[in-house]
């Protein structure tokens, strides 16, 4: 069980996030959606302690996670893996030794200096890669590839610190509608095989109704919806987004990045059990 | 431009852009006598610092000035293949015994038979020293550039006093650190090592933590987020992204040590810089001919050669940051 407890963050006298309270089971997949500067990635960097809370507290099992310090941190952000809209890998190291580099807190950091991976790291990072279906780019440096390839890249590192949360910031923001779905499906599948929670934050309604068996939405840092997708009504989409000057409506279909085309029938996404859905790489 | 209310004043414009002009017109005016005014002191500074200097000179430059072939016209060697016996140690037909035509006993015997002529042994004492000073510097500036770079240390005393520590290594000139110690290490090559190897620090310190300022912090980030400890970011997140400049930096630094490191000669540092002191102050033209012609080559291959390895170990990439970004 993971738990935020009336966490808030403040820059200067601005609360990016406020008093947020939330809990989440071990092994759900969780879509955060909100507008820019509602505090999703805010959230999600508390989460990981790339920024710490100003108030509150997070928890996970009996883990105070808002008040490690030192190694315990570290290990802590080796357990909850993060991906970033700009991927973040290393543009000039290759493709492998970036997937690698998700080893390092595993690790002792004199052999890491000396780039010494051992062959059974090799071998991990080699299938992880082949299970995002990347492993031909394992030898070209990590800049040169599209941005979905350095996504799934990021996906593969995050494999490889074996987490048991994946934290994701829009990790599709800057892709086309086919990677897009690539990672989605990606993420999808490692949270029904693994069992991993899946934090994401997402642009996009219909992709957080078609991935996320629950969705939460923030406006001005403040949750203000919290439920099954099929609860995200109309009501629901203007609390979290507001409505536009003219108070016109959210046409969904303006933002969707969906393959099929707009207008995604409502579901709830729950698993019936992890693994009996067709694993959804297998279809790319 | 006296009628300022007439809406078509100037060549049809409205009222508002009319005065816009105007006051354009205006602020032209007034940065040109400005310029006029900058250019005027200038040229009165210009001329009383050259007159000082000449003053301070203790010949007067310009009574001088038509001596200035006389020294060339005298400092000619006895034949242009003196220069050559000079340079390569081989016995000269005008050999009467003094210093001047004494060019084969300096050799330095490797073997029985082979030896190295004595300009060109000075010559690579002279660029050894510059080389493992270069060597020496660009490791420990390598080491001390992390520690003063805002985006990696946030503790600002540390900062502070790496910055400092480097700033007081470039402040002293090698030749100054030279003197110093030759007074202590007596004369020879190790002095002039250590004195150019502190100020390669303080000066590639500063260009590395530029650098590393720089670099782009997503990888960073990445690898924060990963549980990475501070010398694995570093590592793995920056040395990659900085390593290309970092050799460039050095190379040119290593061009600028061989030039440092022949000047340090001439105040007793040893090697080709010594040996040429000697030579034009003994009136030696042959060999001072040998060692100026030996010096122009060394300095142009080694700039012809760090350029081109250069441009090998880094192609054209050498100031391109983040290029992972989509």
């Amino acid at each position: 069980m993971f738990r935020l407890k009336n966490v808030t963050r403040r820059f200067g006298g601005k609360a990016a996030v406020s008093a947020v309270s939330v809990d989440i089971p071990q092994g759900q997949m969780v879509g955060v959606i909100g507008r820019s500067g509602a505090g999703k990635s805010t959230m999600l960097r508390m989460i990981n302690r790339l920024v710490d809370p100003t108030e509150g507290s997070i928890h996970f099992g009996d883990v105070e996670v808002s008040a490690l310090r030192g190694a315990a941190l570290r290990n802590w952000q080796r357990d909850c893996a993060m991906i970033f809209q700009q991927f973040n890998l290393v543009p000039r190291l290759d493709v492998l030794t970036n997937v690698l580099l998700g080893r390092l807190n595993h690790r002792s950091t004199a052999l890491s200096m000396l780039n010494m991976f051992s062959r059974e790291e090799r071998i991990m990072a080699i299938a992880a890669l082949e299970r995002l279906g990347i492993e031909q780019t394992a030898l070209q440096k990590a800049g040169t590839l599209s941005g979905g390839q350095q996504q799934r890249v990021a996906i593969a590192r995050a494999l490889m610190q074996q987490p048991k949360m994946i934290l994701a910031d829009e990790p599709i923001a800057s892709l086309d509608p086919l990677n897009a779905k690539v990672v989605m499906d990606a993420l999808r599948d490692i949270n029904e095989r693994e069992g991993i929670t899946v934090i994401t934050n997402l642009h996009t309604l219909d992709t957080a109704r078609n991935y996320c068996e629950r969705i939460i939405g923030m406006s001005a840092g403040k949750v203000v919806f919290d439920g099954a997708p099929r609860d995200l009504d109309a009501d629901a989409v203007r609390a979290i987004y507001g409505t536009g000057a003219d108070g016109a409506e959210i046409d969904e279909s303006m933002t969707s990045t969906s393959i099929r085309g707009a207008g995604a029938p409502v579901q709830d996404n729950i698993k019936e059990s992890a693994g009996v859905k067709p694993l959804a790489l297998a279809g790319i | 431009m006296a009628n300022t209310t007439a809406g078509n004043a100037i060549g049809g414009l409205g009222p508002a852009a009319a005065s816009v002009m105007q006051h354009y017109q205006q602020q032209l005016r007034t940065r040109r006598i400005y310029s006029l005014i900058a250019i005027a002191v200038f040229l009165v500074a210009l001329w009383a610092s050259l007159d000082f200097a000449n003053a301070a000179n203790s010949g007067k430059f310009f009574e001088r000035l038509p001596y200035v072939f006389d020294f060339i016209r005298n400092f000619v060697p006895d034949s242009p293949m003196e220069i050559v016996r000079a340079m390569f140690d081989l016995p000269s037909p005008y050999d009467d015994g003094s210093l001047k035509y004494d060019y084969t006993s300096e050799r330095v015997y490797v073997t029985e038979n082979f030896y190295i002529p004595h300009f060109i042994y000075q010559l690579i004492i002279t660029v050894n020293i510059a080389l493992i000073a270069t060597i020496l510097g660009s490791a420990i500036a390598f080491v001390l550039c992390f520690f003063a770079s805002t985006n990696l240390v946030g503790a600002g005393a540390t900062r502070w006093v790496v910055r400092r520590i480097m700033e007081v290594m470039r402040a002293f000139p090698e030749i100054v650190i030279a003197g110093l110690l030759t007074a202590i290490l007596s004369i020879g090559p190790i002095a002039a090592i250590v004195a150019i190897t502190v100020h390669t620090i303080g000066a590639l310190g500063k260009l590395f933590f530029e650098v590393v300022e720089n670099a782009d912090m997503r990888p960073d980030e990445g690898l924060r987020a990963a549980g990475a400890s501070w010398v694995e970011r570093v590592r793995f997140a920056i040395v990659p992204q900085v390593l290309p400049n970092f050799v460039s930096y050095a190379l040119l630094r290593a061009e600028i040590n061989i030039r440092a490191s022949t000047i340090i000669g001439a105040v007793g540092g040893g090697g080709i810089g010594e040996v040429f002191r000697l030579a034009i102050g003994r009136d030696h033209a042959a060999k001072t001919y040998a060692i100026v012609i030996l010096l122009f080559v060394t300095i142009i291959a080694v700039d012809q050669f760090s350029a081109w390895l250069r441009r090998r170990l880094i192609g054209n990439q050498s100031f391109e940051f983040g290029r992972g970004a989509a």
